[in-house]
């Protein structure tokens, strides 16, 4: 695991040469040995194509690459950090919630359509996370940045779990995930129970929510 | 169909009462909240007393009955304006926008702080304005609480921090600037230099600390809002340095009004 919590705010990472971290730009708050943060052009991986597709869906995050020999640490805005492991599956998060991942990791910009069709674009929509949102697949180490501390919530086929639109940071696994609204006469007058939309998440994976409803 | 609860950690153990005599004595009420027992006089910063039992007084440096006393501790006049002397009995609550507290007990030491991370000290400590702009040393033997955005990490020296993770430093050299600028290499670090395309990594620049002691960083980049220390005047061998704010109402006397207290 590349990334060991110091606390709920703060994790530290071991750089070497073979394994490089990509982090957002200015999260590091302190670092031993001798290690070089570079501006990441590209925003992200994958060459040209991918960082075109990551501007037009407003996912490019500034990143940069931490390498070097040493011992880094990372933190952002006072947010609280939680470290994700992956192992061969795929994550899907917001760009702004990625503090760091190890350069292992593939990622790539999804299409919220792909998930759920236009029910996907207009939960983008509602929750905010907009049009696209950022997936890393394969094996190694996320840490995410949320409002509060993070809940993880398993679901299983048969078992999924409602989650307020603003309070929803990350899922992982095979899980489709819908926007389900009740929208009632009372919210028309303006007397609504202010839980009108829910984001239905089911399947077999992991849902991760913040205690908060600040989007970062 | 049964549905598994929900399985976490469990939170807390709920809310909890306090009265006079079982709120902790000069330690932490929980994390974001500090006891003091007063018994004669505290320095604290302005705004932070959140609740007090017994009875006491607060007055601005400058106008108290102990100022007499109080001053030769107190070795930084540019500072004058933002603390407060809590003198009397009783036990006095302390917070600071919900961020982490945490007392301090230095034995004939030294520890530097962020200005706007310390809270209070005991009069035996001895406050100065450090040579790092922004910061504040305490000398001596006592007791101080300083707040920081999440809890404090210490690290030991050789290290590099980001200045606006660093919560200040004990025992150790002062630091020194670190600036890294082999990103700016090359034609395509020319070419961002001259236009600024591409970005820098915003990590250009931190403080090292070198030698022995302890090195304490608080998780955050956000900082507590800075208090000015004032400045010091064009000397030779000062580095130059940019005009504090007028302190407001006070009109061009600046720092005038820090000098006396106002």
């Amino acid at each position: 695991m590349a990334f060991t919590l110091i606390n709920h705010k703060m994790v530290s990472a071991q750089v070497f040469p073979g394994r490089r971290i990509l982090s957002q730009r200015g999260a590091m708050l302190g670092y031993t040995g001798e290690v070089t943060f570079r501006p990441n052009l590209m925003g992200g991986q994958g060459g040209v194509m991918s960082m075109i597709g990551r501007r037009v869906a407003n996912e490019d995050t500034p990143l940069m690459t931490v390498e070097g020999h040493g011992t880094v640490m990372f933190g952002h805005g006072g947010h609280h950090v939680h470290v994700i492991d992956l192992a061969g599956d795929t994550l899907y998060v917001e760009a702004d919630r990625l503090l760091a991942f190890e350069d292992s990791l593939q990622q790539s910009t999804m299409f919220m359509g792909q998930q759920g069709g236009l029910m996907g674009v207009v939960r983008g929509q509602v929750t905010g996370q907009g049009l696209f949102t950022t997936q890393l697949s394969g094996k190694g180490a996320v840490a995410v940045m949320a409002h509060g501390g993070v809940v993880e919530l398993p679901i299983s086929p048969g078992l999924p779990v409602h989650v307020d639109p603003q309070a929803y940071v990350a899922h992982r696994g095979q899980v489709t995930n819908k926007l389900s609204s009740a929208l009632g006469w009372r919210d028309m007058i303006g007397r609504g129970s202010g839980e009108a939309f829910q984001l239905e998440l089911s399947g077999h994976g992991m849902v991760y929510v913040q205690a908060s409803e600040v989007k970062l | 169909m049964t549905y598994p609860p929900i399985l976490q950690t469990p939170g807390g153990e709920g809310p909890q009462i306090w009265d006079p005599h079982t709120l902790p004595v000069n330690d932490n009420v929980n994390p974001y909240c500090f006891s003091v027992n007063l018994n004669g006089a505290y320095y604290l910063q302005k705004g932070k007393m959140i609740a007090y039992y017994g009875e006491m007084r607060f007055s601005g440096i400058g106008r108290g009955v102990l100022d007499r006393v109080l001053e030769q501790n107190f070795n930084s006049p540019l500072h004058a304006s933002d603390w407060v002397v809590a003198e009397g009995r009783g036990t006095l609550l302390l917070a600071d926008r919900a961020y982490d507290l945490n007392s301090y007990d230095l034995e004939d030491g030294n520890l530097t702080v962020r200005s706007g991370n310390l809270l209070a000290f005991e009069p035996t400590l001895r406050l100065k304005q450090s040579i790092i702009p922004g910061f504040l040393t305490l000398i001596g033997t006592g007791k101080f609480v300083a707040a920081s955005n999440g809890p404090v990490h210490f690290v030991e020296p050789p290290v590099r921090v980001d200045p606006q993770a660093l919560v200040g430093w004990a025992d150790c050299p002062a630091p020194c600037h670190h600036y890294d600028h082999s990103y700016l290499h090359g034609v395509l670090g020319g070419i961002r230099h001259l236009t600024g395309i591409g970005g820098a990594s915003g990590e250009e620049h931190q403080f090292e600390f070198i030698g022995a002691g302890q090195v304490l960083m608080q998780s955050s980049e956000t900082v507590l809002a800075e208090k000015s220390v004032g400045v010091v005047g064009e000397q030779s061998a000062v580095p130059h340095q940019q005009p504090t704010q007028a302190a407001p109402g006070l009109g061009n006397l600046r720092d005038l009004g820090r000098q006396f207290g106002l």
